[in-house]
């Protein structure tokens, strides 16, 4: 097999996109090894000029994918491809933007026009479901209805009865259950703009072809289940939307070239159903984020933000700086002096992105893939969530090569294009964004830090010492209830009596009189954890009971227990009360706390009457253990404490 | 890449490497109809494939209608 062979003892520095990936995948092809070697055809794509895909996939969809996964384990994607016109040509493209995924195509492609009837009809007893439908709509979806000679009003009723009859029929597929479905906007074609001579109709018909588009496009907002490619952005770029010939002779309206883009839009769209959107996006800084090399010119002489080439980087970090803002984790993988780069990201005027917007800054000189590995280590991700970005045809080939999971985006000498470089892929397309992606980078930053501060330390109690955790014990306020149930929801670990409380429970336990419900908050240097527990207090004549406490694993084995369960007996022994009793119920997720209460200077004083398998613990409240020492606690109890808040 | 399409066996190099289709010499005259993996869509990226080869635009009305593979080289090598 020389095609591999060539591959694995190629220079990388010999560059990015390597010409030759075709003649090796057509070496395999020739020798009829393509199904057996199919494992190899992901990481001779990656590296094959776009120019090179729709070819590679012409030889690729020839193969059966039954054959393919007799030799290979491949993830089979099962795709309807049907359209208002010849949608056949979609095949080769989307066979190969899936293989360059590691994803094999497997596709049933619909007859000439058969879009509504597809769409329409009920799936048949038995029936498996693709796992995603294709519409393919062009020009014809409207014009099919107009007839010569047509005015700007005619293309209007065409295109308001084709939405209607498309928006049904989406509605039939969508309650019918039949999967995910991609449509797409349709491009607007000058052999029709001009076939109206006078302005203002050419004008009228702009207006509404756009607003048939507009139709398409608010599918996707009406139904969860419906994504609407829209061809504007990708024709925009200069893709020609079709060819006449190929239109005229054999119905295939949209060019090879749309195609060939929409075929990568779409198997973003898979790449996300799968629930492969990558998460993380490293970055190199000399020649990525900033022009020069900083070890020599110094945080002076880099180009960054003045001049033409330092403001294009500027643009290009604004560009990072929008993805992370949409909960993609950034990093730098860097070849420099570690105070130098974090001096330098910390403080140039220049840059738009600061040290904080990273979760992790790798400024060494060790390789990058070992960097890669390090940071996937640190962050708990796996490295086929990882996006790479470098301007060194080395770098990327070695990373390529070393990590063929990382996806690899090569910006070169010129800033200006680095954005557009940057996004030819959706690799972090996904469908919705939600709370826990917008706050991801904020919890993954100060974990990050944590862990390296606890490497750094020597001792854990060093660690402890030096983390300045502070905790709050207080009642939640109304917007926080909503946490606390979510904690006795989700929590099994430290959850001394494990009860499950719906929010509405937990504000009618706050309300009934002798009840304390206290919400755990902790923060330290690092960052705010946030509400990590809650304990459920009751005033029993002169006994308070602890009912339950729960605790977040977050935040375990840094003393917030203790100092939990110590401002308790304090506040006990305040108000009057002689001891404290706690209840410990047994569950097969909680045995690690068993003797949490025992530890604290509780005895065991006998079993639950109500429920036998529960442990009362007491406390006389004599001989009250100090808080830990290493954090500091501000409790208030609520009302009935005497404490002003 | 195929770089020029001087004779008849440089189109069946051209039908095998850019479509994945070996088509033996003997079979040139055949009718594309004993082809059952031949269709028009392999014959529109033909096309594009030949005019990128060429440099020159192709009839494609009249690929489309060759009933051999050797009519259809015919057609796009040109006069």
């Amino acid at each position: 097999m020389t095609a591999t062979t060539n591959h694995s003892t190629r220079d990388p520095a010999a560059g990015w996109h390597d010409p030759e990936a075709l003649s090796a995948l057509r070496a395999l092809h020739r020798a009829g090894r393509l199904p057996a070697e199919y494992g190899s055809v992901r990481s001779l794509l990656s590296r094959m000029p776009a120019a090179d895909l729709p070819a590679a996939g012409q030889l690729l969809a020839r193969l059966d994918p039954k054959e393919v996964c007799r030799h290979a384990e491949v993830p089979v994607v099962t795709v309807t491809v049907t359209g208002h016109s010849t949608v056949a040509p979609l095949v080769a493209p989307l066979t190969a933007e899936l293989a360059r995924h590691g994803l094999l195509l497997e596709a049933k492609v619909s007859p000439y026009g058969a879009y509504l009837q597809d769409l329409m009809r009920p799936a048949a007893a038995g029936e498996e479901q693709p796992q995603l439908t294709l519409c393919l709509l062009d020009a014809h979806t409207v014009f099919d209805d107009v007839t010569v000679p047509w005015r700007a009003e005619d293309v209007e009723a065409a295109a308001r009865a084709g939405l209607a009859l498309l928006t049904g029929a989406v509605r039939t597929h969508q309650e019918a259950g039949r999967g995910l479905l991609v449509l797409n906007t349709v491009p607007l074609h000058r052999r029709h703009t001009h076939q109206l001579v006078d302005l203002r109709s050419r004008a009228r018909l702009g207006a509404v072809w756009r607003e048939f588009n507009s139709g398409l496009l608010s599918l996707a907002a009406q139904y969860p289940g419906v994504v609407t490619v829209d061809l504007d952005p990708l024709v925009a770029e200069g893709v020609v939307a079709c060819e006449p010939r190929a239109a005229q002779y054999a119905r295939a309206r949209l060019s090879d070239a749309l195609l060939a883009a929409y075929a990568r839009e779409a198997a973003h769209v898979v790449r996300a159903r799968l629930g492969r959107t990558r998460k993380c996006l490293v970055l190199d800084l000399d020649g990525t984020l900033w022009g020069g090399v900083l070890g020599e010119a110094g945080p002076g002489g880099i180009e960054l933000g003045a001049g033409l080439r330092g403001e294009a980087f500027q643009e290009f970090q604004r560009t990072v700086r929008q993805l992370g803002a949409q909960g993609v984790l950034l990093a730098v993988s860097s070849k420099n002096d570690a105070e130098l780069a974090g001096t330098t990201l910390r403080t140039h005027p220049g840059m738009v992105l600061r040290e904080d917007d990273f979760v992790r800054v790798n400024a060494n000189w060790k390789a990058k893939h070992d960097n890669l590995r390090d940071i996937a280590d640190r962050l708990g991700l796996g490295l086929d969530s990882f996006v790479f970005v470098d301007d060194s045809t080395f770098e990327c080939g070695l990373v390529g090569e070393q990590l063929p999971e990382v996806a690899v985006v090569r910006v070169d000498e010129e800033p200006a294009l680095h954005p557009a470089a940057l996004l030819a892929d959706g690799w972090f397309d996904l469908f919705e964004l939600t709370e826990a992606d917008l706050e991801r980078a904020g919890r993954y930053r100060t974990e990050a830090r944590r862990q390296e501060f606890r490497e750094d330390v020597g001792s854990y109690e060093d660690y402890l010492d030096g983390l300045g955790l502070e905790v709050d014990l207080r009642p939640p306020d109304e917007s926080e209830i909503a946490r606390v149930s979510q904690l006795t929801l989700r929590t099994n670990q430290f959850h001394l009596a494990t009860e499950r409380l719906q929010a509405a429970q937990v504000s009618a336990q706050m309300e009934r009189p002798g009840h304390h419900v206290l919400a755990v908050r902790a923060r330290d240097r690092f960052g705010d954890h946030g509400l990590v527990g809650a304990l459920f207090l009751r005033r029993d004549g002169e006994v308070l009971r602890i009912d339950n406490f729960v605790l977040s694993c977050r935040v375990f084995a840094r003393g917030i227990e203790s100092a939990c369960v110590a401002a308790v007996l304090r506040f006990a022994r305040d108000t009057g009360a002689s001891a404290v009793t706690g209840r410990c119920l047994p569950s097969p997720r909680n045995a690690a706390f068993a003797s949490f209460y025992a530890d604290h200077g509780f005895a065991p004083v006998g079993t639950d009457p109500d429920d036998p398998e529960a442990v009362f613990f007491r406390h006389e409240l004599t001989g009250i253990a100090p808080a830990p020492a290493h954090l500091r606690l501000h409790a208030a109890f609520g009302p009935f404490d005497g404490d002003p808040t | 890449m195929t770089t020029a399409l001087a004779d008849i066996a440089e189109f069946r190099l051209l039908l095998e490497e850019e479509l994945g289709l070996r088509v033996r010499a003997d079979d040139l005259d055949r009718p594309l109809d004993d082809f059952p993996a031949w269709d028009s869509v392999l014959l529109l990226r033909l096309v594009t494939v030949v005019e990128d080869v060429v440099g020159r635009r192709v009839a494609v009305a009249d690929v489309l209608q060759a009933r051999t593979f050797r009519q259809m080289y015919e057609v796009v090598a040109g006069p």
